[in-house]
């Protein structure tokens, strides 16, 4: 059996793994959820938080300062490929809308490369510190990710169901001309539906920076993971998405315990499981084509 | 004559590659050839059964290591080779097609990518002992040297790989034409009307969803035969959308969109990576533009244009000639 410290670390690896999971397919099932595209553009914001953390905070000095460069430069850069890109192509299919986000990737990955080079660079542990949970050295940055994780469900909820946006944003998710008929701009909620989707996926690369290398290809090496997390939670589904992606984290995680290369295996199996059940998805619904 | 008319822009087509060959260095010619075999599975998918496909390197991983292990292991003929090649992309594609073509495109998609990270992690880590992990297999001396055409030598695979490019065209002309042909593009616009029809929409997936993925199998075959070696890479999720993009490129659906599509893709890949060093951008934006544009393509746009200009010279205004819709 596996040690019991090993198990308790195990888990909190996975926990803070499903956060980051969390933050990145957040912005992919929102915006399939209201304006019904697979944006795989999202994993480029990815690489764009994480290759702006790690210039501020070589420049500054503080990590999180970089983070929120991330964020925010990640934000910028969701709005400009919406308004040059996504706004031509929201009433195409959808393989239409995978093919051209994943244009945007390969274009964006090229300008990464043409930026900061091919060689992957380290990125500091914001903080070093360690706490001891039932006799288990645990690195303080991990509960922090899955801290952040959690305060950006909620305040997703809360956003989602409290204020006035967020609840038109709900209803384009059920019926979206019924919004454009009520006067409201559907195109502006369309933006910033993705600007959030977009900073969302920056804050997951500034956050998982320290923990991996930054390199051009991030992230199309987490992109696997991506696709089982929304297919496993369903796509357009908030909760499924963070039920499937701590699923995934942990099973990444535990998995890698018991027997190294079950890590990438496991969850494509539990995938293929689920699919077979409901194809679908746990949480998805049969959205189609509007 | 009928049947001359037909034909005339596949042997025009494959005139041109055969002149590729005169011009441009050999490896550079089969890979085109290559590349151009493993777009056509994808080509069809798209095209024809409307299913994008991210995860194509899973079936070519699956053609070039089930050749590179019967080369590596039991025998060294390379035909055989690339015939067990085929045979795993049968099996593999009817095992889990059953499960894959029942899904809704967008899910297709993703599945298919999946697959390929995982028959990655499983030829680079998990059958380590037999794949030899990033090593790669290596078996290009172990290979005997056939008669009429010698596998081994560049020049002649060249010839044999356009002989079996020349006989999947003509097959995937001749699939275009049949009543097969035609359910699967009636399931890809309408797969409520095929139903009512009393077609099996989901047999006429399966077997297109076959049929494609074997042609990728042996695209992966031959790349196994004409490099000589098999690594993971070959499957690596960085170039999961390498034949998509070269179908968009060339043209989605349309019988010559592979070929060129392959010609102008692998042309940029040696030309850009000299001159700028990072290719992607290029290929990241034109794919954008070519989308934006009416997803059209370069065959896609050129077709019409030839067709206008070739019926002027004959001045026969019913010719169908070289129409691939």
């Amino acid at each position: 059996m596996i040690d019991m410290q090993l198990l308790i670390s195990g888990i909190i690896f996975g926990l803070s793994l499903g956060g980051i999971f969390f933050l990145m397919t957040i912005g992919l099932s929102l915006c399939f959820g209201l304006m019904r595209i697979i944006s795989l553009d999202q994993l480029l914001y990815y690489s764009i938080g994480g290759y702006i953390t790690y210039s501020v905070s070589l420049a500054v000095g503080n990590i999180w300062l970089g983070v929120l460069g991330g964020v925010i430069v990640g934000g910028l850069a969701a709005l400009a490929v919406e308004r040059i890109v996504f706004r031509r192509i929201y009433d195409r299919d959808l393989p239409f809308t995978m093919i051209t986000s994943f244009g945007v990737l390969i274009g964006g990955v090229g300008v990464i490369k043409y930026f900061w080079g091919l060689v992957p660079r380290p990125v500091p542990v914001p903080i070093d510190a360690q706490v001891f949970i039932i006799g288990t050295e645990i690195p303080v940055y991990r509960l922090v990710i899955i801290g952040i994780a959690g305060l950006v469900y909620v305040g997703i909820w809360l956003f989602l169901n409290r204020t006035i946006i967020g609840k038109a944003i709900r209803a384009g998710t059920e019926d979206v001309e019924h919004v454009e008929g009520l006067g409201i701009n559907v195109y502006r909620l369309f933006t910033i539906t993705f600007v959030i989707a977009g900073g969302l996926s920056g804050l997951a690369g500034g956050l998982h920076a320290p923990l991996i290398m930054v390199d051009p290809n991030m992230g199309l090496e987490v992109l696997a993971f991506v696709f089982m997390v929304v297919i496993i939670g369903g796509l357009g589904s908030i909760k499924g998405t963070l039920v499937s992606s701590f699923l995934v984290g942990q099973v990444v995680s535990i998995g890698s315990l018991i027997y190294a290369p079950l890590a990438q295996m496991a969850p494509f199996a539990i995938m293929l499981l689920i699919l077979l059940i409901r194809p679908t998805g746990l949480f998805g619904s049969q959205m189609l084509k509007r | 004559m009928n049947v001359l008319r037909w034909w005339w822009g596949l042997l025009l087509a494959f005139a041109l590659v055969a002149l590729v060959r005169v011009f441009l260095p050999l490896p550079f010619a089969n890979e085109i050839i290559i590349f151009s075999i493993y777009t056509m599975g994808c080509n069809y998918l798209l095209g024809r059964i409307g299913f994008i496909s991210f995860g194509q390197p899973a079936y070519l991983a699956v053609g070039a290591y089930a050749t590179a292990f019967y080369l590596f292991y039991f025998g060294n003929n390379p035909y055989v080779g690339i015939l067990i090649g085929v045979l795993a992309g049968i099996v593999v594609s009817f095992a889990i097609g059953p499960l894959f073509v029942r899904l809704r495109g967008d899910y297709f998609a993703l599945v298919n990518l999946a697959l390929a990270v995982i028959i990655f992690y499983l030829m680079q880590k998990v059958l380590a002992g037999i794949t030899h992990g990033d090593n790669g297999l290596w078996f290009l001396t172990s290979m005997t040297s056939t008669p009429v055409l010698d596998l081994s030598r560049p020049d002649q695979f060249f010839i044999f790989a356009f002989l079996v490019a020349f006989a999947l065209w003509a097959f995937y002309k001749y699939l275009d034409d049949s009543i097969f042909g035609a359910c699967c593009l009636a399931t890809k616009l309408n797969e409520d009307k095929v139903k009512f029809l009393g077609y099996s929409s989901f047999n006429i997936r399966l077997f297109a969803f076959v049929i494609a993925n074997t042609t990728t199998a042996l695209a992966g075959a031959m790349y196994a035969v004409y490099l000589g070696f098999v690594s993971p890479e070959i499957t690596s999720p960085a170039r999961a959308a390498d034949p998509v993009v070269v179908t968009i490129l060339g043209g989605v659906g349309t019988l010559y969109g592979p070929i060129v599509g392959s010609i102008v893709y692998t042309g940029m890949k040696d030309v850009l990576s000299k001159v700028l060093g990072n290719w992607e951008l290029v290929i990241g934006f034109v794919l954008v533009f070519i989308m934006l544009a009416g997803e059209k393509g370069i065959w896609g746009t050129l077709e019409p244009l030839i067709k206008k200009t070739f019926l002027r010279v004959t001045g026969n205004a019913a010719d169908r000639g070289g129409s691939s819709r």
